[in-house]
């Protein structure tokens, strides 16, 4: 365990000293900043929008951070071969996927929960937080560790960086889309496309299950024990299988 | 040295656990949209909406999961719609459907039941859009009283019976967060009872604590007119 640490250290700081920390500083600053613009543009209910606005900014910050950072390390990883560095050392590539994964979510976790921080500490100074604003960045931030295993799972599969980012950027879209798909299979199709519609529902990431800033306000939703427990067990099912599928692509992957 | 990674006992499991970490999550992920969807997805008319609008905005909201940030978003071109006075030729035709795109997007966002229906009901005249306005917003908020009240206000107004009508919007503006334009709608229906004194009280209260310099104006013109038709009759007591 000690060395997918050392590897989520290495990543860590290899995010941290490049300068796209500085790019996603500037973004979260944008970010809030015309999250308070159309907060003021709005008519009536402010801090309400400025807190809904923050919440969205922040999930797009992360998905900013991610598809940054999957760029920048399949650059430096595969195509500089900086991966050789760290295979070459008692390490297996198991522990190599992982500790990437952990060091792109420690980056990840710090501009978004920095930014949650930031929000909450803006949106007291003007009025209160909705009830259920924590548990929203909690889901955030888990949905961007999910997309960041499935992210490095892909960059695992795929031969060029920009088929990494437009793989995962796919996997956010359509994963939003989860609900809609469930409408869709309600109406007469064919039983190809049933299939196949059911067949997508089924492998993409649910990510509508983290999207609770869409329905901060409605009435009776809570967050009990039991909405955490299966929506912590369904990160680490999927996060767990996508780690696996990269792992095992990592294996054959030949380094030459 | 820490202990090795377990890795050909994880790889070796892998053909088994791959199947059954994806029946896992489909299963869990079926039974959280239970939870994320406890009501089936609804569509909206857009009878007389621009479609490029309708289309662009739907698509973004529901492809990027950012339903809430579209929906600000076209709240924010709402009100621009309804500032734009060139709008005003055709008696702002889409404000329903626009309102009710906003509010199928960002359904507890109660300002827009609000403010579309007393435009429509007390601007443009056009109570049924109103009425069906409201009903959205109460049967997407039913915890919410003031729209209730407002409904219950527009149906009096029309219907000329304004000893009903006044108790509502009273009961409405003391919930506070009512549209500036409510309480102008008070103030008038004050006047046209005869309660003078009452409508003046109500102005005079706009007149100290409106934001805008315009309706620091209305109100200030609105008071000269009922101070002068109290001068024909009796002064106003203080």
């Amino acid at each position: 365990m000690i060395r997918v640490l050392h590897v989520a250290l290495f990543a860590f700081r290899e995010l941290v000293r490049s300068k796209l920390l500085y790019i996603w500083f500037v973004s979260v600053a944008a970010m809030a900043g015309l999250a308070y613009f159309l907060s003021q543009l709005s008519f009536g209910d402010e801090v309400r929008i400025f807190t809904d606005l923050g919440l969205v900014a922040m999930e797009v910050t992360g998905f900013l951070v991610l598809f940054l950072g999957l760029a920048v390390t399949y650059t430096t990883e595969m195509d500089q071969k900086a991966v050789y560095l760290q295979l070459c050392k008692p390490l297996t590539r198991g522990e190599y996927l992982l500790g990437r994964i952990l060091g792109l979510f420690a980056v990840d976790l710090l501009v978004v929960g920095g930014m949650g921080v930031a929000v909450a500490v803006l949106t007291l100074s003007r009025g209160e937080l909705p009830p259920l604003f924590w548990e929203s960045t909690t889901l955030i931030l888990l949905e961007m560790f999910l997309l960041t295993a499935l992210g490095l799972a892909l960059q695992m599969i795929a031969t060029t960086m920009v088929a990494v980012v437009l793989y995962t950027l796919g996997a956010v879209l359509l994963g939003h889309f989860t609900g809609e798909i469930l409408w869709i299979l309600q109406t007469q199709l064919s039983p190809l496309a049933k299939w196949g519609l059911q067949a997508a529902y089924y492998c993409l990431p649910n990510l509508e299950v983290f999207n609770l800033k869409d329905r901060l306000y409605e009435p009776g939703v809570g967050m009990g024990w039991a909405q955490w427990q299966d929506i912590l067990l369904y990160t680490f099912a999927y996060s767990f299988g996508a780690f696996l599928v990269g792992w095992i692509n990592l294996e054959k992957r030949e380094f030459r | 040295m820490s202990a090795p990674f377990p890795r050909r006992g994880i790889l070796k499991a892998a053909p088994f656990l791959l199947p059954l970490l994806f029946l896992l999550q489909a299963s869990l992920s079926h039974r959280l949209d239970r939870w994320v969807h406890p009501k089936p997805f609804e569509t909206v008319k857009t009878s007389t909406m621009d479609p490029k609008v309708s289309s662009a905005m739907r698509a973004l909201a529901f492809l990027g999961g950012q339903k809430v940030l579209v929906g600000h978003i076209f709240w924010i071109h709402v009100a621009q719609y309804y500032g734009d006075t060139d709008n005003a030729r055709d008696r702002y035709a889409s404000m329903y459907d626009f309102c009710s795109l906003a509010s199928d997007l960002n359904p507890r966002l109660t300002g827009i039941y609000t403010f579309g229906a007393a435009v429509l009901a007390f601007h443009v005249n056009r109570p049924e859009e109103a009425f069906r306005l409201l009903a959205k917003g109460i049967q997407a908020n039913p915890q919410e009283l003031g729209l209730k009240n407002l409904y219950a206000a527009i149906l009096f107004r029309h219907s000329a019976n304004y000893e009903r009508a006044v108790p509502f919007l009273e009961a409405q503006i003391r919930m506070g967060e009512a549209p500036t334009m409510l309480v102008n709608i008070l103030a008038n229906t004050y006047a046209k009872v005869g309660r003078t004194q009452d409508a003046i009280r109500v102005w005079r209260t706009i007149l100290t604590t409106a934001k805008t310099d315009e309706q620091r104006i209305i109100a200030a013109k609105e008071l000269q007119e009922l101070y002068a038709r109290t001068k024909e009759g009796k002064a106003p007591s203080r």
